[in-house]
């Protein structure tokens, strides 16, 4: 038998896995970048006859006024028992080419303000036509509160990353130190990782709002007399404070985790060689550790930073989400259907798809500036 | 042993949770009444128990997004579960366009017999047709004031609480600020706070909501807004206060303007500490924004006839005074015993009617017609607030940048203008 057959195997075992990202990551962010470039606009068929398979004698586009020159009123009888009347309307409108069309359409297609006397009515559906559209990609970029989000949602990433891989290296440190009851701060660490970041936003807003923790406790030790309102408008640079350490407590841990591991992979022997040339711990640090951590480092910065680019519920919980707003809010605020948002999945596609192209921008941008040494020895 | 036990309790939960969803259409016999309404826990209990002297009736809280998907549904395939459904007049329009509801206007003038029903309401419920009724109207709710006692003695001298003018409103919470050294004024601007705009500021200065937007009235309504009465409004308004209940039983302001159903726990946990009053008037009137919840029937309903006789029944003035009492929801039809309220609830219906009675009166209607595009509008007046007063930008600049949006967001969806503002041919056009 010949031992160089194509071995299937491999293949199948990879296939549920690919299987599932084609159809729960692949399709569904194809489709929601599509959304973002097709508008889903209707336009009517006006038919030749009061009867929905007559044919077609010509498309009016929406809102555009009709006059009405007849009508037939159908008794449609429902499975309920009663009987429905169903008008139908020969209408006389101008295409977009201009072209006077004349025929008929169901009461469903047009709005009339009364269906046994008026003479005009305005066309308000018909059948779906897609077309391809910059529209939404430009109403995004021209957004008021495009720029804001954009911006606040950089200064985060800039203020919060530095922080937080200081803190997770110096964290990571400590574990692996070994000293005295080093798993308790493990523990302490990873609290954060347990609580939903809405919660997290909640216990800072708890901190920071006027009768909050930190206002009582500085009263109490006399530093104020006054409460200071700290999540205002006329105080943005304290919001900014609130998320960085609410997000800093929240997400720091995750870093370290990642931190961590890297620095257990470090070979001992390279540490005590360095300690027997007399290497002092800050030049262990700088020219054993972070080299070697590099590969764990680009890692957690990808990770973090996509993150980032999706920072949401702290935000909403201390802004409000109104002075201050970052990019995944505004995704969320053009799609929630609910009062407070624009149920426009359109213009939430266009904003889910420049947080994805930042977010690879980025990522593209770690993989080449942080290298490995083996990568950059294969050059 | 634990475990088997555990699992058999979780099998039965399951099942009686796909059974409880599979309830909803497999009822026989009773009237299947859904609602965007009454969607919390708690809210729900207490319609239930107001619904069960009608009989049997299974109510289905639901979002106003699945309810709309679900009639869409049920029409196209003809035949449907949900017999009644109660919603927010905003939600109409958008079944107006799929066509899904039946015309109860036969309904409505036997329900005319019995009830007295007010005439802007079931107008209304038409939906800007002449002779379509697409909805009954079933209760209301609006933005009222409210204060706490403490904040009385500021009150302006010679101003009368129930008949205030802006001036004097601004001239008040400027008085709280000098008097305690703190701005108590609180506006729900993380919440429903582009009612304040459309409903209340706008109509009362301008006499409409939307065609006087960039007007010579609107410069000055924004620049009094901005320099007479923002100073005074408590900071945390813009990042936290969502429903005003909080921060005044919280004791952080001492003055507000909200929802009836947004300030409700203020007025029942401490009905001695809280007054209620009406919307101040500008020099256009008194602008404010009745909320309107209208009951329908879809015409896949499988039974209509259940569904007819549960609207007559939920516009019993005994009925409507039940809904009053245990959800705070104000009556549409006359005769509803009011002597029995709970006191809470009794101050703001003494102020919601002292709002609507008032002569200068200028109901502002929700935006009407731009289908689901309803929205964005609060957007823009959102926008240019915070522009404005936040950002500080020139009004006239402003005003004419949001302008332009509103403008094309009534190009594109047809909607003409509605009250307060005159009625259009076509789409509504500024100034």
């Amino acid at each position: 038998m010949n031992k160089k057959k194509w071995n299937l195997a491999p293949y199948l075992l990879i296939l549920p896995s690919f299987i599932y990202l084609a159809v729960f990551f692949a399709w569904p962010m194809v489709r929601s970048l599509q959304l973002a470039f097709v508008r889903d606009s209707q336009i009517l068929p006006v038919l030749a006859e009061a009867d929905p398979d007559a044919d077609v004698v010509g498309r009016l586009e929406m809102q555009t006024q009709v006059a009405v020159v007849d009508r037939t009123r159908l008794d449609e009888v429902l499975p309920n028992g009663r009987t429905r009347p169903v008008y139908w309307f020969k209408i006389v409108g101008e295409t977009e080419g201009g072209e006077q069309i004349e025929g008929w359409t169901h009461q469903k297609n047009v709005f009339i303000e009364s269906r046994t006397t008026s003479e005009t009515a305005r066309v308000t559906s018909g059948e779906g036509a897609k077309e391809w559209t910059l529209d939404y990609v430009e109403r995004m970029i021209n957004d008021y509160r495009f720029t804001n989000a954009l911006k606040t949602t950089l200064i985060l990433i800039v203020l919060i990353l530095p922080i937080q891989f200081v803190l997770a290296i110096v964290m990571a440190l400590v574990l692996q130190a070994q000293l005295r009851g080093s798993t308790i701060f493990l523990y302490i660490y990873a609290i954060p990782l347990g609580i939903s970041d809405l919660a997290a936003g909640l216990v800072w807003v708890s901190i920071f709002t006027q009768r909050g923790f930190l206002n009582t406790f500085l009263q109490q030790i006399g530093i104020i007399n006054e409460p200071f309102i700290y999540l205002s408008a006329d105080h943005q640079n304290w919001m900014i404070v609130a998320i960085v350490l609410a997000e800093v407590w929240r997400a720091t841990s995750i870093v370290m985790v990642i931190v961590v591991s890297g620095l257990q992979a470090i070979p001992r022997e390279y540490l005590e060689a360095g300690e027997l040339f007399g290497a002092s711990l800050w030049q262990r640090l700088r020219h054993i550790i972070l080299p070697l951590l590099k590969p764990s480092l680009q890692v957690a910065l990808i990770l973090r930073t996509i993150l980032a680019f999706q920072v949401f519920a702290v935000v909403v919980a201390i802004t409000g989400g109104r002075v201050l707003t970052v990019l995944a809010y505004e995704t969320y605020r053009w799609y929630d259907p609910g009062d407070s948002g624009f149920n426009n999945p359109n213009m939430a596609a266009a904003y889910a798809g420049f947080i994805m192209l930042i977010s690879l921008a980025f990522a593209v941008f770690y993989l080449r500036t942080v290298r490995t040494q083996e990568e950059a020895a294969r050059e | 042993m634990f475990r088997t036990k555990f699992r058999s309790i979780v099998i039965l939960v399951l099942v009686a949770m796909l059974t409880g969803v599979l309830g909803v259409s497999a009822q026989d016999g009773s009237v299947t009444f859904m609602s965007t309404q009454f969607n919390i826990v708690e809210e729900s209990d207490k319609i239930r128990t107001i619904l069960a002297d009608f009989g049997e009736v299974e109510f289905v809280p639901s979002e106003e997004g699945p309810m709309i998907d679900l009639l869409r549904a049920e029409a196209e395939t003809g035949e449907g579960s949900v017999d009644l459904i109660g919603a927010l007049h905003g939600t109409f329009p958008v079944l107006q366009n799929e066509d899904v509801l039946f015309d109860l206007s036969d309904l409505l003038a036997q329900l005319e017999e019995n009830y007295e029903l007010p005439e802007s309401f079931v107008e209304l419920g038409k939906l800007g047709t002449a002779d379509y009724q697409y909805y009954i109207p079933w209760m209301q709710a609006t933005y009222i004031m409210a204060a706490h006692v403490s904040a009385l003695e500021y009150l302006p001298e010679g101003a009368d609480i129930n008949a205030l003018t802006w001036e004097q409103f601004a001239e008040w919470a400027k008085n709280i600020y000098d008097g305690t050294g703190e701005a108590q004024l609180g506006l729900p601007v993380a919440g429903l706070f582009h009612r304040f705009l459309e409903g209340y500021l706008y109509p009362s200065f301008t006499g409409g909501m939307v065609t006087g937007f960039k007007s010579p009235e609107a410069v000055a309504m924004w620049e009094w807004f901005r320099d007479e009465l923002w100073p005074y409004v408590h900071p945390q308004s813009v990042t936290s206060y969502e429903f005003m209940q909080e921060p005044l039983l919280a004791g952080e302001v001492i003055l507000a303007f909200d929802h009836t159903a947004r300030l409700i726990n203020a007025f029942n946990d401490k009905p001695d500490e809280f007054v209620g009053f009406p919307a101040p008037t500008g020099p256009a009137g008194l602008g404010f924004m009745p909320v309107v919840v209208g009951l329908g029937v879809p015409y896949t309903s499988a039974d209509p006839d259940g569904a007819e006789a549960l609207i007559d029944f939920l516009l019993q003035p005994e009925t409507q005074g039940r809904v009053l009492q245990d959800l705070a929801f104000f009556p549409v039809v006359g005769g509803v015993d009011t002597t029995d309220l709970p006191e809470g609830v009794a101050i703001e219906a003494a102020a919601v009617e002292a709002q609507a009675a008032s002569p200068d009166a200028l109901p502002a209607l929700l935006p009407v017609g731009l289908g689901d595009r309803g929205g964005e509008i609060n957007e823009i007046y959102r926008n240019a607030f915070s522009r404005i007063v936040l950002n500080g930008e020139d009004i006239q600049t402003v005003l004419d940048d949001e302008g332009a949006a509103l403008q094309s967001l009534l190009d594109e969806t047809g909607a003409p203008c509605w009250p307060p503002d005159a009625p259009s041919e076509g789409a509504c056009q500024l100034q």
